[in-house]
């Protein structure tokens, strides 16, 4: 038998019965996944919103001195936007800077500690010692070590958001099934691919999950940096710290809404880089119905016309 | 079965294992002594806990041995695997989630290269099994069964010299089972593979197999190797015909004896 005839002997397999369909068992009704502009999404929080303003504007009309009237948090931050955006974008380059810093450095941390076990019991304890330090005790003693300058605020932040990236890049690298393990070892693969291949792609929803922690964590750092060392580049914090000293306090609520936007972005940016790059992790698969590509699967190998 | 050395695929003799921390008085193998020929087909059967996985994972160069011999085409495990020579079929399909179905199948050629990236053409692979309608797709996509396909797939894409299987149909419905069994032997017998196959179904072992080997258990060891000399292809003539049930027969009279022979005091008391 040749080849060619050969191979249409399984052809009629092509339509075995084991394609996906519906699940055996009692009629279930069909629910949709809900976008955000429907209002079973946005009215519950929206009631709450309307709730805590309505609070908010009853202790402000009567305590002026305790809570700012939301009216002038909104006509300062209208009157002098320029301001805030300066120290917004001089406190987010401080956390950008921090997190970079401290997240990478954890990510290449977990990478040795995962290839070399000695380093992992070597280094693992200290790492918790920094952990549980409270990093506000940690600040001063750095300022007095690198000044007022933009060095002893990126190494708060990153200090912050050191720890939770090691642990959970340090875990996701061990999470690879086995039977996945056992086929790469039968292909007799390198160290190096089983990393690269198997152990950095299955660890990115860990990695991922870190990110979405310290992201937020980030500003926090730099915000408890510019408190400790104000220094001449400004920042929300500095600027909540002077307006506090002058009881501005629509000044200071409005840096406090900068702050939350920020932070707001900052998780939108990670959700959004988790649906890009986990379309294919049980974790995405009420956001996702169609496959995205990621950056590992590439374009050209799969569409080779 | 004896084969002439020069037909030898597989030849393991006295071959002992025990897990670190087992019990040294019942080891997971002991004295294990097998031969596979060249291109031949052959099932591991036995009760839960008689080493057929510890065995197919010494063969595989996953596990250490403590004594005895393994040789695969004359060379080590260890060799072979690095000579890209064994394919394995896991349990699950342990396809890469983040993968395409085409990518998954041409894994091997990426995988390794100093041995090579050669091996089957993805796309004729996935052509021969029916699997072309869904080689973009992503593995959570797919059926168990087709996810079992590809698993199946990417091992034959290697063109290994040895395949080893660990029992991986049994996760799938008895259909399912049915139309994998047809369209495992399909690919063997144009790639003519030696296969070693871990089973716990005496139909799939009797359907798939030349050479069914039994086990038993505490300690693992051969109990059994059963010639099956149904005709080939094994189509449902033969699967459905009375040399079939008598072979079937055979091989569970053998599984009994095994149980027997390595069941425990108290598991032999009537409930």
């Amino acid at each position: 038998m040749s080849e060619s005839s050969q191979m249409t002997a399984t052809a009629p397999l092509r339509h075995a019965p084991d394609r996906p369909g519906p699940a055996p068992g009692p009629a279930r009704r069909r629910t949709r996944p809900r976008g955000p502009l429907h209002p079973a999404t946005w009215a519950p929080t929206a009631f709450v919103v309307v709730l805590l303003g309505a609070g908010w504007s009853a202790v402000a009309a009567e305590h002026p001195y305790i809570l700012p009237r939301l009216s002038d948090v909104g006509l300062t931050l209208v009157d002098r936007p320029e301001v805030f955006l300066a120290n917004a974008w001089s406190t987010l380059s401080i956390a950008l800077i921090g997190v970079a810093c401290g997240a990478g450095i954890a990510f290449a941390l977990a990478l040795v500690m995962s290839e070399v076990p000695v380093v992992r019991r070597a280094l693992m304890p200290l790492a918790v010692v920094l952990n549980v330090t409270p990093v506000v005790a940690l600040a001063p003693g750095l300022v007095v070590a690198f000044g007022f300058g933009l060095a002893p605020k990126v190494i708060v932040t990153g200090i912050i958001t050191f720890f939770p990236v090691l642990i959970n890049v340090a875990t996701g690298l061990r999470a690879v099934p086995e039977p996945v393990l056992h086929v790469f070892r039968t292909l007799h693969a390198s160290r190096f691919e089983v990393l690269w291949r198997l152990r950095i792609p299955y660890g990115l929803p860990y990695t991922l999950a870190a990110l979405r922690v310290v992201m937020p964590l980030s500003i926090v750092g730099a915000v408890v940096a510019e408190f400790v060392a104000a220094g001449s580049s400004g920042g929300l914090g500095t600027l909540i710290r002077t307006s506090a000293s002058a009881a501005r306090l629509d000044s200071v609520y409005a840096a406090i809404a900068c702050l939350a936007a920020m932070g707001v972005l900052m998780l939108a940016l990670v959700s959004a880089l988790e649906r890009r790059v986990l379309f294919w992790h049980e974790s995405q698969r009420t956001h996702a119905s169609r496959p995205r590509r990621s950056h590992i699967a590439q374009r050209t190998e799969e569409h080779p016309r | 079965m004896t084969h002439p050395s020069d037909d030898l695929g597989i030849r393991i003799r006295g071959l002992t294992k025990t897990y670190d921390g087992g019990d040294p008085d019942h080891p997971a193998l002991e004295s294990v002594d097998l031969d596979v020929g060249v291109r031949r087909f052959v099932s591991l059967i036995g009760p839960s806990g008689c080493g057929k996985s510890t065995l197919l994972r010494v063969i595989a160069g996953l596990e250490e041995h403590d004594a005895g011999e393994v040789s695969l085409f004359g060379s080590t495990p260890s060799a072979l695997c690095a000579a890209k020579g064994v394919g394995l079929v896991p349990q699950t399909p342990a396809l890469l989630p983040w993968q395409t179905v085409r990518r998954n199948i041409a894994l091997p050629r990426r995988v390794n290269r100093r041995a090579g990236a050669g091996g089957e053409d993805p796309d004729e692979l996935l052509r021969v099994v029916g699997l072309s309608d869904v080689a973009h797709r992503y593995p959570h996509e797919l059926s168990g069964g087709q996810r079992q396909r590809v698993a199946i797939a990417r091992a034959f894409g290697l063109r290994p010299r040895l395949l080893l299987m660990d029992e991986p149909f049994s996760a799938l419905d008895e259909f399912t089972r049915e139309a994998l069994r047809l369209q495992l032997l399909g690919l063997w017998q144009r790639r003519a593979t030696t296969v070693v196959f871990v089973t716990h179904s005496v139909r799939e072992a009797v359907t798939l197999s030349d050479e069914v080997v039994v086990m038993s258990a505490r300690p693992g060891r051969v109990h059994e190797v059963l010639p099956i000399d149904l005709p080939r292809p094994r189509d449902a003539g033969v699967v459905t015909g009375s040399r079939m049930h008598a072979l079937e027969d055979r091989v569970r009279a053998s599984l009994q004896s095994a149980w027997e022979r390595g069941a425990a005091p108290d598991d032999l008391v009537p409930l």
